[in-house]
């Protein structure tokens, strides 16, 4: 009779489940793409580190971290468990007698033990402290899904001390099952399809941060511009969303008080998924002016836990509106300065050539050369950064590093890329692709991060491969034999260093810039780190276009000005900086900020500026 | 003979229209000079225009030529030219010139030279016309080839209008016979609107005095006013100044404001900043003031003086109220 009762209700409630999860799926299945996989490798060590080691959830919130992992592992180390429980209570086959059962029994003692402590300490999080990274309500159904875990938990601790065939051990028996198949009717339609999810999500998530495939001209692709246009991986991510607001907390966006909030943006894809609004479009279900704040410094994706990709739906949604002419007013003038003059200020390609002149560089041939330097938009034609290229220069030639340069050399297009304009960024590619092609350089050298990114990575989907490497890292491998020899007479020098997002997230260089800030600045320096650093650095505000961006159009703080604020409270007196765009958004934060004194030196400069105090 | 078309909106006549008539009275060398005014109910802009001292002024009267569509302009132009058979037809280079005079051309198969700033006169009546080119790095002697009559646009700024040689008494205003079919205007424009946004149109100033952090307090800000007072030039900024709320946020020039191109821009204790300078960069003089004789300014300045803008802008006002 149990037997019976138990199959109604097994196949009541796993119906549910399959019915759920079925629905959700066929979502999945109707997006337009594929799934892609780069290199099974990268995709397997992701799945090992995030799913099974749960490094992304522990290592920012660790207690927190621990407690979600706790649960992780009782849940997988339960799996037995619970076949066994279901194969018995189906009346299929009883295996709880045997005596390997008994000991795996045993051994679940510490895990159900981990579960239930880790489960009471995020019910407890959750119910009294209400961090608002989970939002401003209490979610009830978390609440009874923590209620179940840990029931589960005790049901099963409990049945040590039951007798099986008395009544409070058949009780016993049947709370745990009817609250695991409660469970199971539950997951789909709330946050916790991330059981189901997220494994598969994180393996596909892509090993390059912020990997924005390219556009297809030939087959017309335009950018997303409604909800059917969201790709597989986007709609699988905007399922598998557990509501965390790690992306939250660690959007610079969302920090200076501007409306976007990228776990909010993930949310709207997805009630606009479930609720069928195919033909809604993107700019009015994301947002615009969400949309444009962001600065695609990759902090949400990179902190995911769950394994969404969150730029592939930015960019994808901005190339919706750019080729519908939707673009905001300030992006015009950039377009137009680079179609024009192939460079973002609009300036002649004149000014560049004098600073070649000036700085004596050579025209890269590869017999003479060993590396080519791209100087980029900044290098070519902004003054203040032109002074730190020459310190690079300087270290260069001191070191007889053969290095040309290209004659002709265009912007590599990241701002038209991360700002959707895909088709001038496919025309500036194309183009440098033929001159570097043309000059045949095995390394480059460069001082801007975000001609690491675009050339270094977005250059392969153009069949482009060549070793781009920043000045921070070429150079620390340059001096790494120099021996600090001289203390500078004067007192210690607080510096702080300001990781860029395209150095320290998307290319992980951390080590170096602050190995050649410790040896040359010697016993002088005391390097104090700014509150986001290394490879989760808050954003200057330059990136995805927002270079150009107006004040006045935006609500909160502008983002540079958090950032300044952030390194003057290191109480530092000089700020060094290895990006010629966050050298930019920060001194100008400095000059609407109240007086101050910070000095900013650009990485290369404040090397070379010290060079002599160390043997080499 | 050479026709200039003057240019108007709505009965209100485009300065660089008298431009355009000093640059025609310099070719003449002589020859008779005809202004033509199109439009509908175009009265009082053809007696403003015949103070000049020319031939005559004809007006090309006809309602499908109010407003300006291209298709209109370019019949009416057609016929006036048939009729008229001028040597050279000179237009100021305005937006309105931009858009009709490559179809003007095209339709009547003949030369045209745009943009230009001078020109060189080998012999009477066989000019060489000097126009910018590469974003004026080089200028171009050009010698128009063909049967006449040619086509130049006046680039504006490179005439004086007040060089416009006024009659002893007002020319002689006649009405020259155009039709126009209505149904062959294929331009449907709509009323022209201007962008509420901008409040102070500074790209229209011909002098800009921009102030920058080196100014340090708002309570300093009436020397820069005084000196743009002295000038008679627009109040501009750079976007510390504006971010402070010391001026409006209109006033502030740069790749997040407005971007000019004025005959004289002095910036006062402004750096030089890249957003900065790409807002200005098109400015015809650049005069900077910067205590930081390194500041990036002074790389794009023609004059620079390396001084405390206290001391150097009184002198400059005090200087100013002597001439």
């Amino acid at each position: 009779m149990q037997t019976l009762v138990f199959w109604v209700l097994f196949v009541a409630f796993v119906g549910a489940f399959a019915a759920q999860v079925a629905s959700r799926l066929r979502l999945i299945a109707a997006a337009p793409g594929r799934f892609t996989i780069d290199g099974i490798g990268g995709h397997l060590q992701r799945f090992v580190v995030d799913v099974l080691l749960q490094v992304r959830t522990i290592r920012e919130r660790p207690i927190v971290g621990f407690a979600h992992a706790f649960v992780f592992w009782g849940f997988v180390a339960f799996a037995g468990y619970t076949a066994v429980e279901f194969l018995r209570g189906l009346g299929i086959v009883d295996l709880t007698e045997t005596r390997w059962f008994f000991a795996y029994r045993v051994i679940l003692v510490p895990f159900a033990t981990a579960v239930l402590g880790g489960i009471l300490l995020l019910l407890i999080r959750r119910a009294i402290f209400r961090p608002s990274t989970l939002g401003r309500t209490v979610s009830i159904e978390s609440i009874v899904i923590a209620l179940f875990i840990a029931t589960l938990m005790s049901t099963f601790l409990l049945g040590f001390n039951l007798d099986e065939s008395s009544a409070a051990g058949r009780v016993n028996w049947w709370v745990h099952m009817l609250v695991i198949l409660a469970f199971m009717a539950l997951i789909p339609a709330s946050k916790h399809l991330h059981l189901v999810l997220s494994p598969v999500t994180v393996f596909l998530k892509s090993p390059e941060l912020g990997r924005v495939p390219n556009l297809d001209f030939e087959k017309e692709e335009v950018g997303l511009e409604a909800v059917k246009d969201l790709p597989k991986k986007t709609v699988l991510d905007a399922l598998t969303c557990v509501e965390c607001g790690r992306c939250q907390v660690n959007c610079p966006a969302f920090g200076a008080g501007k409306e976007l909030n990228p776990k909010t943006l993930i949310l709207r894809a997805q009630e606009a998924l479930l609720a069928g609004n195919d033909a809604a479009k993107l700019g009015v279900v994301l947002g615009e002016k969400e949309l444009w704040q962001c600065t695609t410094c990759g902090a949400c994706e990179n902190q995911c836990p769950v394994g969404i990709e969150h730029l592939p739906m930015i960019v994808g949604s901005r190339r919706g509106l750019v080729s519908n002419g939707e673009a905001p007013e300030y992006l015009a003038g950039m377009y137009n300065n680079l179609e024009r003059r192939k460079n973002i200020w609009g300036l002649g390609y004149d000014q560049r050539q004098k600073f070649v002149t000036a700085a004596a560089l050579e025209t890269f041939e590869p017999s003479k050369h060993d590396v080519l330097v791209w100087l980029g938009c900044a290098g070519a034609f902004e003054a203040d950064f032109q002074k730190s290229l020459r310190s690079l220069f300087d270290i260069l030639r001191a070191r007889g590093v053969r290095f040309g340069v290209l004659s002709k050399e265009q912007c590599n297009g990241d701002p038209a890329k991360r700002t959707g304009n895909e088709y001038m960024f496919q025309e500036l590619a194309a183009a440098n692709i033929d001159e570097l092609r043309a000059a045949g350089p095995k390394k480059i050298l460069t001082s801007c991060p975000h001609c690491v990114k675009t050339i270094g990575e977005d250059y392969k989907r153009f069949g482009y491969e060549v070793e781009i490497v920043h000045s921070s890292v070429f150079v620390a491998e340059l001096l790494r034999d120099a021996v600090p020899a001289r203390t500078p007479a004067g007192g210690r020098e607080a510096v702080t260093f300001h990781d860029p997002c395209y150095l320290g997230r998307y290319a992980g260089k951390v080590d170096e810039p602050r190995e050649l800030l410790a040896k040359f600045g010697g016993d002088g320096v005391d390097l104090r780190e700014p509150v986001r650093n290394k490879d989760n650095p808050y954003c200057c505000g330059a990136g995805g276009g927002l270079l150009f961006a107006d004040k006045e159009e935006e609500p909160g703080s502008r983002i540079s000005d958090v950032r300044f604020k952030q390194l003057q409270e290191t109480g530092a007196g000089t700020v060094v900086t290895a990006c010629p765009f966050c050298s930019i958004m920060l001194k100008g934060a400095q000059t609407s900020a109240p007086a101050n004194t910070i000095q900013f030196v650009d990485l290369m400069t404040f090397v070379n500026s010290r060079r002599d105090r160390v043997n080499g | 003979m050479i026709l200039v078309i003057a240019e108007h909106r709505a009965g209100k006549l485009n300065r660089a229209s008298w431009e355009a008539v000093a640059a025609a009275q310099q070719l003449a060398a002589g020859q008779p000079v005809v202004i033509a005014v199109l439009g509908s109910g175009v009265g009082s802009v053809a007696s403003e225009l015949a103070a000049a001292q020319v031939q005559e002024v004809v007006t090309l009267d006809a309602a499908p030529l109010e407003p300006y569509t291209p298709d209109g302009f370019t019949t009416a132009l057609q016929q006036a030219i048939d009729q008229l058979k001028p040597a050279l037809v000179v237009l100021p280079h305005t937006y309105q010139t931009r858009d009709f005079a490559p179809k003007l051309a095209a339709r009547l198969d003949r030369a045209l030279i745009t943009d230009v700033t001078g020109f060189k006169l080998d012999a009477p009546g066989a000019p060489r016309f000097v126009r910018p080119m590469f974003q004026g790095k080089l200028t171009a002697d050009i010698v128009p080839e063909g049967p006449a009559p040619h086509i130049v646009t006046i680039q504006i700024g490179s005439f004086r209008a007040d060089a416009a040689a006024k009659g002893a008494s007002p020319a002689p205003v006649r009405a020259l016979p155009v039709t126009v079919d209505p149904a062959a205007v294929r331009q449907k424009p709509e009323a022209p609107f201007q962008e509420a946004k901008q409040a102070v149109d500074l790209s229209q100033a011909e002098r800009i005095v921009s102030v920058g952090r080196g100014i340090k307090e708002a309570d300093k800000l009436p020397i820069a006013q005084g000196l743009a007072a002295a000038l008679h030039a627009e109040l501009a900024a750079s976007r510390p100044i504006c971010d402070a709320g010391w001026l409006p946020m209109d006033r502030q020039v740069g790749s997040s404001g407005q971007t000019v191109a004025p005959k004289l821009y002095l910036a006062l204790g402004i750096s030089g900043a890249i957003q900065h300078l790409v807002g200005m960069k098109g400015s015809q003089t650049i005069v900077a003031i910067n205590k930081d004789a390194d500041a990036p300014i002074f790389e794009v300045a023609d004059y620079g003086i390396v001084g405390d803008l206290f001391e150097v802008v009184p002198a400059m006002i005090d200087a100013l109220k002597q001439t």
